[in-house]
């Protein structure tokens, strides 16, 4: 549960993220280009009003003087400039290059020769203001030059340093807000996310343990008209109609029990009086033979019931604690005369007292019926093993034997209804019986043959009452 | 002995007066809720045989009014229904017994005397049981016939307890699985028999009258005379 609200949360703040992250690239982006536009467009200005200073100005002993005083006025008006560390202007300089690319005027911090030589190196246009690295600057600068009529060029470079200043600034308070923001949004989508999902917790919750015997139960809902909401309701709609269906066939099966037994037992009654007043053998025998049909058909329709209604999950469990070792050494006991009778052996093979949830009334039929089984189709001088152990919280029980086993043909059909070996004289429910008692409570049957002869069936049955459904389920979306 | 029947079913009703009649109560019969009702309020009952669908009220309703004006007989439930229900479990740990439908009249004789054994002050616990000359030893768990040990499993003498315990009456297989194994169980292959019949070997030795007989469709009785 808590992997599905911080891979939700993560995956969508990753989304946010990335997508305020590039909101604030093209942000700064702008900005950028902006101060870069405005620096280039005052360099330009001034370089050309400082050509035209320079044209002017008669070259003599003064020119360098007054070029020099104007390009530090010019200097002084920098924009976007912050307050420089020295009492030296490093931050512009003006630099006036002959035509024999010699030093002519040089305004600025140092002595110019190190921006001469960049200058040389790199190819500068007039008018088109570009970036010039000068060696022992870590900035570069922005230089924009224009030609004057006596053959040399003018150099205006404004440092880069205050631009970048600001952008770093710009940039640091954007990194801090972009990772309040994500932060915060994580929050509020792992917030709200497992808000929700910890409703369709209680749901999942609610739902396993809502299992054969609990069917009254309802799965909490909300005021909210989400999905969430919506899911909570389509699930008790649903549990309503399973409800009504299992209620529905409880009531078949008990008015058809009852329909059935009553008449049942008028006529076992009837017998019964009759059988007392008819003391001779002769008379006695038919009353006999119709009070064992009956009988016989009395347990066939409960069976039947049974198995109907496990069929359908249907099957109502009273629980209680069973010791499946004491319960199978009472039934051996029970059969064991029986089977001697027959010359088979009975063995058992188990680990001592276990325990088990269940219905003890429906577990000692199962097993009554895994020995009759035995004991009808078993031939003369067969031995049958009994293990109980357990495994992985299940309670295994193995029966086998070494006779003839099962008839092939009806192996993949053991456990359906009416289904028997073509030697079998049952109704073909024992089974049947068996499979729907053993899924009622949880577990499993299986047969098969073993190899060449004998039988096997297992049954495993949980130890604890079984919730149904898990909780990993609902969570691995 | 007075015994109050509710059972709606006719049929039902009038074999189960005549067997019960016969078995020395006295029987007075009701079809319905409300007359049972009356009937057990105004006249004194020393048990009461309930059928749980009655036609106009549920058997388990009736018993329980009875119950708060102070009808205290113990009460032999019959119910038709395939499951057992849970107040149904309740009145048989306040007592009361159940038996589900269609029954074998031995069964039901055996349930009445149990229950009214049950609310009668309960005697000396014997320690001997003695039929014609078979004689046990409960304490020792020995039995003997006209002196002679009997060599007998543990779980045969239970079953000739039993059989001892209910002389001169019969008893069926179900009976015996429930009271010897403990099991409410319909096997359909002949287990019981079979326990019997190896009983009856050690009990009815060559020359010594028969006391195990087999009543064919019925059950089982252990002559007393």
């Amino acid at each position: 549960m808590h992997s599905a609200a911080w891979r939700i949360s993560l995956w969508a703040t990753l989304a946010f993220a990335c997508g305020t992250m590039l909101v604030f690239v093209g942000l700064h982006r702008f900005v950028a280009d902006d101060i870069q536009r405005r620096s280039d467009a005052w360099l330009s200005g001034e370089v050309e009003v400082l050509g035209d200073v320079a044209e002017r100005t008669p070259k003599d002993a003064l020119y360098g003087r007054v070029v020099g005083e104007v390009a530090e006025l010019a200097g002084k008006e920098v924009p976007n400039r912050l307050a420089a560390e020295g009492n030296e202007n490093d931050s512009v300089f003006f630099l006036q290059m002959g035509s024999d690319s010699r030093l002519k005027l040089w305004v600025g911090a140092g002595n110019g020769a190190a921006n001469l030589k960049a200058i040389e190196a790199s190819r500068i246009l007039p008018d088109h203001p570009s970036d010039l690295h000068v060696q022992g600057f870590g900035v570069p600068f922005r230089v924009a030059s224009t030609r004057i009529d006596d053959g040399s060029s003018i150099y205006l470079g404004l440092s880069e340093r205050d631009e970048l200043r600001v952008l770093n600034n710009l940039r640091l308070r954007f990194v801090l807000l972009w990772l309040l923001l994500v932060l915060f949004g994580f929050g509020i989508v792992f917030y709200t996310t497992r808000r929700m999902l910890s409703h369709v917790r209680r749901i999942a919750d609610a739902a396993s343990t809502i299992g054969h015997t609990e069917l009254s139960a309802r799965v909490p809902t909300s005021d909210r008209n989400d999905e969430v909401g919506h899911l909570a309701l389509t699930l008790n709609r649903m549990l309503d109609r399973i409800e009504s269906t299992i209620h529905q066939l409880h009531t078949i099966t008990d008015s058809l029990a009852h329909d059935l037994r009553s008449p049942l037992t008028a006529i076992r009654g009837k017998l019964e009086v009759s059988l007392s007043a008819a003391m001779d053998g002769e008379q006695a025998e038919p009353i006999v033979s119709a009070i064992e049909e009956l009988d016989r058909l009395t347990d066939f329709l409960n069976k039947s019931l049974d198995v109907a209604e496990a069929k359908a999950d249907a099957l109502r469990l009273n629980r209680s604690e069973v010791d499946l070792d004491e319960l199978l050494r009472v039934m051996i006991d029970l059969y064991e005369p029986s089977m001697s009778e027959k010359g088979l052996e009975v063995k058992l093979r188990s680990g001592g007292p276990l325990r088990v949830s269940a219905d003890a009334a429906l577990v000692h039929r199962m097993i009554a019926n895994l020995f009759d089984n035995e004991l009808k189709h078993l031939p003369m001088g067969c031995a049958v093993t009994i293990s109980l152990d357990v495994k992985d919280d299940a309670a295994r029980l193995v029966m086998e034997d070494d006779g003839p086993g099962f008839d092939p043909e009806v192996i993949p059909h053991l456990f359906e209804r009416r289904v028997k070996g073509k030697a079998s004289n049952g109704h073909g429910l024992g089974l049947a019986f068996i499979d729907a008692v053993v899924r009622a409570h949880g577990g499993t049957a299986t047969a098969c043959n073993r190899g060449a002869h004998g039988a096997q069936i297992a049954v495993e049955l949980p130890v604890a009452a079984e919730r149904h459904g898990t909780l990993a389920g609902a969570a691995g979306a | 002995m007075r015994l109050l029947l509710v059972e709606d079913e006719i049929e039902i009703q009038s074999f189960l007066r005549s067997s019960l009649e016969e078995a020395g109560y006295q029987v007075e019969a009701a079809g319905d809720g409300k007359t049972a009702e009356q009937l057990a309020i105004d006249g004194q009952f020393d048990i009461l045989i309930v059928d749980l669908g009655l036609p106009d009220q549920d058997g388990i309703s009736l018993i329980l009014k009875l119950r708060r004006q102070g009808v205290s007989a113990p009460v032999l439930i019959l119910s038709a229904r395939r499951s057992v229900d849970d107040r149904v479990r309740g009145l048989e740990q306040g007592g009361d017994d159940y038996l589900t439908k269609p029954f074998a009249l031995a069964e039901l004789l055996a349930r009445l005397r149990n229950l009214l054994k049950r609310n009668s002050p309960a005697g000396a616990e014997t320690t001997r049981l003695r039929v014609l000359d078979l004689e046990l030893d409960l304490l020792r768990r020995e039995a003997t016939r006209s002196g002679q040990v009997l060599q007998l499993t543990p779980q045969e003498f239970v079953l000739l307890e039993y059989l001892c315990r209910n002389a001169g009456r019969v008893v069926t297989r179900s009976m015996i699985l429930d009271q010897v194994w403990g099991m409410r169980i319909q096997p359909d292959t002949n287990v019981v028999d079979v326990h019997i019949y190896r009983l009856r070997g050690k009990v009815d030795g060559k020359g010594q009258t028969p006391l195990i007989r087999t009543l064919r469709g019925v059950g089982y009785v252990l002559k007393d005379r």
